[in-house]
């Protein structure tokens, strides 16, 4: 369980939250406007980013864990797939995120060769598993990327605005992958996407000046997203059912 | 077929190097260990082979280590003043005369490998005044940091003496000419250490070439195995350069040749670039070797003379 106490996060030395205290129930939604320090938190929870204040996982401080014992607890799925070894394959990649898991110096063993293959199996891109990442397009990339985070075998998946480069029906599909996933996991949603947030239908956090107001229920009226986001909403459209 | 072709060749060039060179050797005499032939062949020829392909290997490693690392091929540790750094400590070593041994370890060869670490903590600390998106700047930090050694090297020309300032000259050039079995088992060993280092760590290397923040998430001490991986590529570069010179060029080469040839990912590649490293560079020796010049060609102008029109077309196809 992640907990927040007195958390302060900058980026390049501007203040981005300020003093949030807060503890994460088993499925939370954050969502705010662009700059409003989503992905800061959630870097910082990653122990990516400097933060101060504590932020705990399981009563431990995130600091104390190291890399290791970390990425088994926390997976952390980016929006964008950046990378520079341009002939790594799908397989290859997607076997990396065994790495806390294969003995030190070692090769992975056949076990995590076939859990990677079960969890492409899963999210059903095994044909994808012979090409190369440059190759993939956004909607592959996304499924690619849980793929990896699932053989992590972590307890919690963050998720980065998983939706943010897909077309609606792709979206639908990761929505859904999502939703199953949370019978698991224990997930954190970051997203503009509202639609997906109500789909999620779990708590919300929401970030905007620094702070973070947190809701249990009744996040999703029009009037409460017309007043936290500044423009008028009128029941949302897209289905995700 | 391709690929089986290209070792072949390399490795009848390594078999055949030791034959060629300015002396014609009498193949019969060799068994004789007292003759011309034999002394040149043990005592000259073949340390220098060994020499040559051990340097090569260090040298293409190391660019492999660097450019994953850095994720950006255009960086190696040539490129980014690492071998400049180690020329100047080594230079100063030379211009002062210093001769203290320790541990069997020249004065010009550690100035060399404390020239190398000095500009490996330089760049890590001056990037970290860089943001994400200005990882390519590294790279001109590091040519400023080579245009300042260059100058300081002037610098240590001009208060030397003309004896001094000939030897300085000839280092600067890179040679490849050594006597006896010291050097080429000396720098053997630090081959084999780096391999086996880079080999190590070839899973944590090949999410660090994915990306920095991937790798971190994923589990890899980021920090450590960089710094620990630099650390003894510096070592070997610094040992390296304060025996032959700056070799300019292998580390950017190589490994992209390698790539050509296996489009594979890092981990697969490390031992390919290695060995291939090694026989390249007793090729380009062996060139050197056998040209009909007056003297011997310094090795470190056929690697630029190659290395140089190769730098611009990988920038050049790297922006297209």
């Amino acid at each position: 369980m992640i907990k927040l106490q007195n958390l302060y996060c900058f980026y390049e030395e501007q203040i981005i939250l300020e003093n949030i205290t807060q503890e994460f129930p088993k499925h939370l939604s954050i969502l705010g406007p662009n700059g409003s320090g989503k992905s800061t938190l959630a870097k910082a929870i990653c122990a990516l980013t400097p933060h101060h204040g504590e932020i705990s996982l399981d009563g431990t401080n995130i600091g104390s864990y190291t890399a290791k014992e970390r990425a088994k607890k926390i997976a952390y799925i980016p929006t964008k797939l950046e990378f520079y070894d341009e002939f790594l394959t799908v397989e290859e990649f997607v076997l990396l995120g065994r790495f806390a898991h294969k003995k030190s110096f070692f090769d992975y063993s056949d076990k995590d060769r076939s859990l990677a293959k079960q969890y492409m199996g899963l999210l059903h891109i095994a044909h994808l598993s012979h090409q190369t990442l440059s190759s993939l397009s956004s909607g592959e990339t996304a499924l690619v990327l849980i793929a990896q985070a699932l053989t992590q075998e972590s307890q919690i998946i963050i998720f980065d605005e998983p939706t943010a480069n897909l077309d609606p029906k792709n979206a639908k599909i990761i929505a859904r992958h999502i939703k199953q996933l949370q019978q698991t996991h224990q997930t954190v949603l970051i997203t503009h996407d509202i639609h997906l947030a109500h789909f999620m239908n779990n708590p919300v956090l929401f970030l905007k000046n620094q702070n973070a107001h947190y809701f249990e229920t009744d996040f999703f009226t029009d009037e409460n997203l017309s007043k936290l986001y500044d423009v008028s909403i009128k029941s949302l459209a897209v289905q995700y059912d | 077929m391709i690929r089986a072709l290209i070792w072949f060749a390399l490795l009848s060039i390594l078999i055949v190097s030791p034959f060629l060179g300015a002396v014609d050797l009498h193949f019969w005499d060799l068994v004789h260990t007292e003759s011309l032939s034999a002394q040149i062949f043990y005592d000259l020829r073949l340390p220098r082979v060994l020499f040559s392909f051990f340097a090569g290997s260090i040298l293409a490693l190391s660019g492999l280590l660097f450019q994953t690392l850095f994720r950006n091929p255009l960086m190696t540790p040539y490129t980014l003043g690492v071998s400049s750094g180690a020329t100047l400590g080594a230079g100063i070593a030379i211009k002062l005369g210093l001769s203290t041994v320790l541990f069997g370890i020249g004065a010009v060869s550690l100035f060399g490998f404390f020239g190398a670490i000095l500009t490996i903590f330089l760049l890590l600390y001056l990037s970290q005044f860089l943001r994400g998106s200005q990882q390519s700047s590294l790279l001109l930090l590091g040519i400023a940091l080579s245009l300042f050694y260059t100058s300081a090297l002037m610098l240590v020309f001009y208060l030397g003496n003309t004896i001094q300032n000939d030897m300085l000259i000839r280092f600067t050039m890179g040679s490849l000419s050594i006597i006896g079995w010291n050097n080429p088992l000396l720098l053997g060993i630090i081959a084999l250490l780096l391999t086996l280092t880079i080999y190590a760590y070839r899973f944590e290397l090949q999410l660090l070439g994915v990306s920095q923040e991937g790798a971190k998430l994923k589990g890899v001490e980021s920090k450590k195995v960089t710094l620990w991986l630099l650390l003894i590529a510096s070592l070997a570069i610094g040992l390296l350069v304060s025996i032959s010179g700056p070799i300019g060029f292998i580390g950017l080469i190589v490994p992209h040749i390698v790539t050509k040839l296996y489009p594979l990912t890092v981990e697969k590649r490390i031992i390919k670039t290695a060995l291939f490293g090694g026989f390249f560079l007793v090729l380009c020796d062996t060139i050197t070797r056998a040209l009909p010049t007056q003297s011997e060609l310094p090795i470190g102008i056929i690697t630029a003379l190659i290395g140089g029109p190769f730098f611009i077309y990988l920038i050049i196809s790297r922006v297209r």
